[in-house]
């Protein structure tokens, strides 16, 4: 399940009740003071606190040591490798997996359609623990898989329990309901008539899909890549749970860095490090949902 | 569409067996699990059913701790959400303010940053603030997670509202507080339910914050799961759990039709 995604936004609201400033203000003002001391400033604190460092005389000044750390270690370097591998490959599974349900689910009429779209939906009613605990149970060592396997006379897995591929799996299921709703919702602005015309003119399937829908959902398809990269580039559930110990994911890694070897520079400048890879990826979903909702 | 409607619709067919083997399956084995005293390989069925393992789990006082802890965050996380959540989403609704704009939008920031980089940063400055191991500090953190739906989802709910109505009541002597009783709340309500509901089953299951801010002191549902897969205690232990932890879960899908069946549930992630 994943929880605190952003849901539902709301279309901005068209004002007509005029000149009651200060009464709006003070009723929305401990959510954005909320925001403000528990989202911006520990950005701005988290970017200061590792470039504003004590020497060894114990006077403070500006140095980049606990970056040339990070990017010098070779343990770290090899938990970011891992976390862009496991990021690119769940992003790319993502999309081959819930475009043809996407567009399966635009174009089909009937019964079947609601069951699949229920299907497709239903992980978001999952949290992420049951689904590690049920892919342990089915995926893992003697686990449901191989005891059919050895049912049927056939040898076991190779079980992707405790392999970077655990957290892959995982993260690919648990992010299908979203990307499949943002592919769909895409797809709605492709009209029938252009799909249409399209056939007329003798255009086959294929066609129509490289021709006339992709560049339709182009912008789609970034958020949907956008939307799951912030989710899974610092994940920490399902890399700690299914994942290999080392080298790990950046989430587990951050995890085991602030609270196992109390280390809070280390694991900030983690953090700072993640954030900078995603920031594309953050400000391009800002941008979107903020075009779209702008009065 | 065209005359395949006519035919059997072979890819759907195809979805629908791959999804339920992928998404159905795995959460039926673990049912079954749940419900097994003796299973071992290579059998393909459980040797022996039985509810011993649910006397058991149920009598482990960890496990009450932490349910008691889960639904007393949740609680007091959800509580604490709509009573700051809901006076604002009024205002962004109905009401014109300096910064409005940008400030509905403000509760985004949030989600423009890898969510558990975040949490890190927000812990070193709660490691200042002692609030690392305390109730509280796991509270605030949840609190911030709900803001953005919290707030986005009943600012959609009080504009859906029929203004004409509001007004006509107003004109015929309503209070103020009358009219917001009578008219806005029955027709918004339905909808800022299903906000609160979210929130709830949200905070109930979050496991991140839960883990690094509140663990080993604040044990959650969630967070005594993790330890039971990574203590490889007994199977049926953790099937147990997730048959037991899933019934809020249920609960949230059967409500939450509503919200996400309104079309401007993926449009809102920009889609």
């Amino acid at each position: 399940m994943t929880t605190g995604a952003p849901a539902l936004p709301a279309p901005m609201p068209d004002v007509n009740v005029k000149g009651r400033g200060p009464m709006g203000l003070l009723l929305v003002a401990v959510p954005v003071f909320l925001v403000i001391w528990m989202v911006i400033w520990p950005i701005i604190s988290a970017v200061v606190r590792t470039v504003w460092l004590e020497d060894e005389t114990g006077a403070y000044g500006i140095s980049l040591r606990s970056y040339a750390f990070f990017f010098s270690d070779r343990y770290s370097l090899d938990n970011l490798s891992l976390t862009l591998w496991t990021t690119g490959v769940t992003a790319a599974l993502l999309l081959v997996v819930c475009l043809p349900i996407a567009l399966y689910l635009r174009f089909a009429r009937g019964p079947l359609p609601a069951y699949v779209q229920g299907l497709a939906i239903f992980p978001m009613f999952v949290p992420s623990i049951i689904l590690s605990y049920a892919f342990i149970r089915v995926l893992g060592p003697n686990g449901m898989v191989d005891l059919i396997l050895n049912a049927v006379g056939l040898p076991k897995i190779k079980s992707p329990y405790l392999t970077p591929w655990g957290p892959v799996i995982g993260l690919v299921w648990d992010n299908i309901p979203l990307t499949v709703l943002i592919l769909l919702a895409g797809l709605g602005a492709v009209s029938n008539q252009s799909i249409e015309a399209a056939r007329d003119v003798g255009a086959g399937p294929l066609r129509v899909f490289w021709h006339i829908i992709l560049p339709r959902i182009g912008n789609s398809i970034l958020v949907a890549i956008s939307f799951a990269v912030l989710g899974i580039f610092s994940a920490f559930t399902l890399p700690y749970v299914l994942g290999p110990a080392a080298p790990e994911m950046m989430g587990p890694f951050m995890q085991r860095t602030f609270r196992d070897l109390y280390d809070p520079l280390n694991a900030i400048t983690q953090a700072v490090v993640a954030f900078g890879f995603c920031l594309v990826f953050g400000l391009f979903y800002v941008r979107s949902v903020a075009k779209n909702r702008a009065p | 569409m065209r005359t395949l409607s006519n035919r059997i619709d072979f890819p759907g067919v195809g979805f629908a067996v791959v999804l339920t083997l992928a998404i159905v399956f795995p959460l039926l084995v673990v049912g079954t699990w749940a419900f097994t005293e003796v299973w071992r390989f290579p059998s393909i069925v459980p040797q022996q059913f039985g509810l011993r393992f649910w006397n058991q789990t149920l009598a482990r006082a960890d496990v009450w701790e932490a349910l008691w802890t889960s639904i007393r965050l949740a609680t007091m996380v959800t509580f604490l959400s709509a009573l700051i959540c809901l006076p604002a989403a009024y205002a962004f609704a109905r009401l014109d303010f300096p910064g409005r704009n940008i400030l509905f939008f403000s509760f985004l920031a949030g989600h423009a940053f890898p969510k558990f980089g975040l949490l890190v940063a927000i812990a070193a400055i709660f490691l200042q603030l002692n609030l690392i191991g305390t109730f509280w500090g796991v509270v605030l953190i949840q609190l911030v997670g709900t803001l953005l739906f919290m707030i986005w989802i009943p600012v959609a709910a009080f504009q859906a509202v029929d203004r004409r109505m509001e007004e006509a009541a107003r004109d015929v002597g309503a209070s103020p507080f009358r009219v917001f009783w009578s008219i806005t709340l029955p027709q918004a309500g339905p909808t800022i339910a299903a906000a609160v509901l979210l929130s709830f089953v949200g905070t109930f299951y979050e496991t991140e914050g839960a883990w690094l801010i509140g663990a080993p002191a604040v044990r959650t549902m969630p967070v005594l799961m993790i330890s039971f897969i990574n203590n490889q205690m007994v199977v049926q232990y953790g099937a147990v759990l997730s048959v037991l932890l899933w019934v809020p879960s249920f609960l949230a899908l059967l409500f939450a039709r509503r919200v996400i069946s309104s079309g401007s549930f993926a449009r809102g992630f920009g889609g």
